[in-house]
């Protein structure tokens, strides 16, 4: 008997290389400090940092979070120092850590998603960043331009000029037609898609009959959205060229492996991260370990061997 | 430093009708938590619940003590709330539970010896937190005040008593046991007995309508209030920011209560 070599688990992700395709989402890492006493965080195949402003943002009034049968509503209201303070006294803590650093921003207006670009394009120590458009718990920006193609086009068209970092666009799941909005976002010159964000969602207190969340609505995440953003990744990877992120509930690695097989080219690990902190390394070993048993060389051959 | 790491159930006894002493075995965390932290107990396998529960440690007792039973265990005095605790309650000798901890900035301590009363104010499952504070303080001037709804509220009555506390006030609701209303209200009753003219330390602990409440009533000049709060937490180290309460500071109103907090000064707490 041969041995068998080690499985290939890298992947390429527009112009990055990630030496294998897990990922943490943002908002669910904190800004990577909170996880260094759990693990080594080099050993995931990207970071990406809470989503940054150009201003502070100070976030919603509290209760922020609520879990529901098989998941979590959260209203944190992208709560965030502001691009300065962010440089200043997160982004050192960052430079220490060797691989990939994904920057996940947001603005209230155009003209702030592509200041923002502009900024951090001159930021060295950035491996790419992660625009998001789909955030629903801020009144203005976020979710607005991330339902409407055209909007969705015109500014990724725009923030694409301002940078020539690697551009991850993530999608919200709250539209009639991710893979319409996936497709806009592709011509408009991203380098991939992260999908999905939060659903849009509520709970209700019977007893104070008062609404859960102080921001009212919030955005469902876990294990409870995996069969939908599954589906969303499905048909986002239809319809692009370019690689897609899945995300939604990923708990295991048996989960990855599910979005990986539909077309997803990498995962995020969102929620899980908050239950069990080194969800990430778990993922990663199950990935590996799944490709040896099956004999399967690479994660990239994963997708080709998705039967309908 | 956080760990992570598997405890082993000793004990998961119910003290009251809607109370539990769950007794852990993990020395590692027994060592290392003060009075204060919190630790984040995974209380289920399956995703309902899917988040861990916080709670502050009752007991500690490091590795070495003299009672065999109980060196390196953690006891956690829980109330049966909600589908988490429930979860818990079925808890079995032997049984492995995740853990992540210690958790969070305790209490910080006034000048020892210290010349002033200290007084200690727990509402409800609140007092299980102010009494590992009250066992380093023991040799203080400490008044006690604990307050429930009904007398099956009132807890660690007996361990206060070991510690010989200068003197020990109880308020129930429903007039069950000692003084009729909150403890707020039995408090303000024996506010007199204070000098208030002297640096005082207040610690307390229990629902976010109380620590209000005390805020209100309290003046603050020359007092130090620390107050541990009680959240809803998503993930318990700071990383989500699901937890926060609102504070005077300029630069970061919202502070989170489980990295900042959970203790935070009374006079730092906006109320909204």
């Amino acid at each position: 008997m041969h041995s068998i070599p080690d499985p290939n688990l890298s992947v390429t992700i527009g112009k990055i290389k990630l030496k294998n395709p897990v990922m943490v989402a943002s908002g669910t890492f904190g800004f990577g400090e909170e996880y260094e006493d759990f693990f080594d965080l080099n050993q995931l195949g990207a970071i990406i940092s809470k989503g940054i402003s150009l201003k502070p943002m100070m976030g919603n009034p509290p209760p922020r979070i609520f879990e529901t049968e098989g998941g979590i509503i959260n209203s944190i209201g992208l709560q965030n120092p502001g691009f300065q303070d962010f440089i200043k006294n997160k982004l050192p803590y960052y430079k220490k850590i060797k691989t990939h650093l994904i920057i996940n921003f947001f603005g209230n207006t155009q003209r702030e998603y592509v200041e923002l670009a502009r900024r951090f394009d001159e930021v060295p120590g950035i491996s790419g960043l992660e625009m998001n458009i789909s955030c629903p718990n801020v009144k203005q920006g976020g979710i607005v331009f991330g339902s409407d193609p055209k909007m969705a086009y015109h500014l990724v068209r725009e923030v694409r000029k301002a940078t020539k970092l690697n551009l991850i666009v993530k999608l919200s799941p709250n539209v009639t037609d991710i893979g319409l909005m996936a497709k806009g976002v592709e011509e408009a010159g991203a380098d991939a898609v992260s999908l999905v964000n939060t659903f849009r969602a509520m709970a209700v207190n019977i007893h104070t009959r008062k609404p859960e969340l102080g921001n009212i609505i919030g955005g469902l995440s876990g294990p409870a959205i995996k069969p939908i953003a599954l589906r969303m990744v499905w048909e986002v990877s239809c319809r692009v060229e370019i690689p897609v992120i899945g995300i939604g509930g990923i708990m295991k690695a048996e989960d990855a492996i599910e979005f990986i097989l539909v077309g997803a080219s990498a995962i995020q690990i969102g929620t899980a991260n908050l239950v069990n902190p080194r969800t990430g390394i778990d993922v990663i070993n199950g990935i590996k370990k799944y490709l040896i048993q099956h004999k399967i060389e690479g994660v990239q051959k994963l997708t080709d061997l998705f039967n309908t | 430093m956080a760990l992570q790491t598997n405890g082993i159930v000793v004990k998961n006894e119910r003290i009251k009708p809607l109370y539990f002493l769950l007794t852990i075995y993990c020395p590692s965390m027994a060592i290392e938590i003060k009075t204060g932290q919190f630790i984040m107990l995974k209380v289920s396998d399956s995703h309902f619940p899917l988040l861990r529960r916080p709670f502050s440690v009752y007991k500690s007792y490091p590795t070495g003590h003299p009672d065999k039973k109980k060196s390196g265990c953690l006891l956690i005095l829980y109330k049966k709330v909600g589908k988490g605790t429930q979860k818990m309650t079925e808890f079995k000798k032997g049984q492995k539970v995740n853990m992540i901890g210690p958790l969070g900035n305790g209490f910080s301590l006034p000048p020892l010896p210290f010349s002033n009363d200290i007084i200690l104010i727990g509402g409800g499952v609140g007092i299980v937190s102010l009494y590992s504070l009250a066992e380093v303080l023991k040799s203080q001037k400490l008044f006690v005040f604990m307050g429930g709804k009904t007398k099956d509220d009132i807890l660690c009555e007996e361990d206060f008593k070991k510690l010989n506390v200068s003197k020990m006030f109880t308020a129930t609701e429903d007039e069950s046991l000692g003084y009729k209303g909150t403890v707020i209200d039995l408090f303000l009753y024996q506010k007199k007995r204070f000098k208030w003219n002297k640096p005082l330390y207040i610690y307390c602990c229990g629902p976010v309508e109380m620590l209000k409440e005390l805020a209100r009533v309290v003046k603050f000049k020359g007092v130090v209030c620390q107050a541990s709060f009680e959240a809803r937490m998503g993930c318990g180290f700071g990383a989500c920011w699901g937890c926060v309460v609102k504070t005077n500071d300029p630069k970061t109103p919202y502070q989170r209560v489980c990295k900042e907090g959970p203790v935070f000064n009374l006079k730092d707490i906006v109320w909204e």
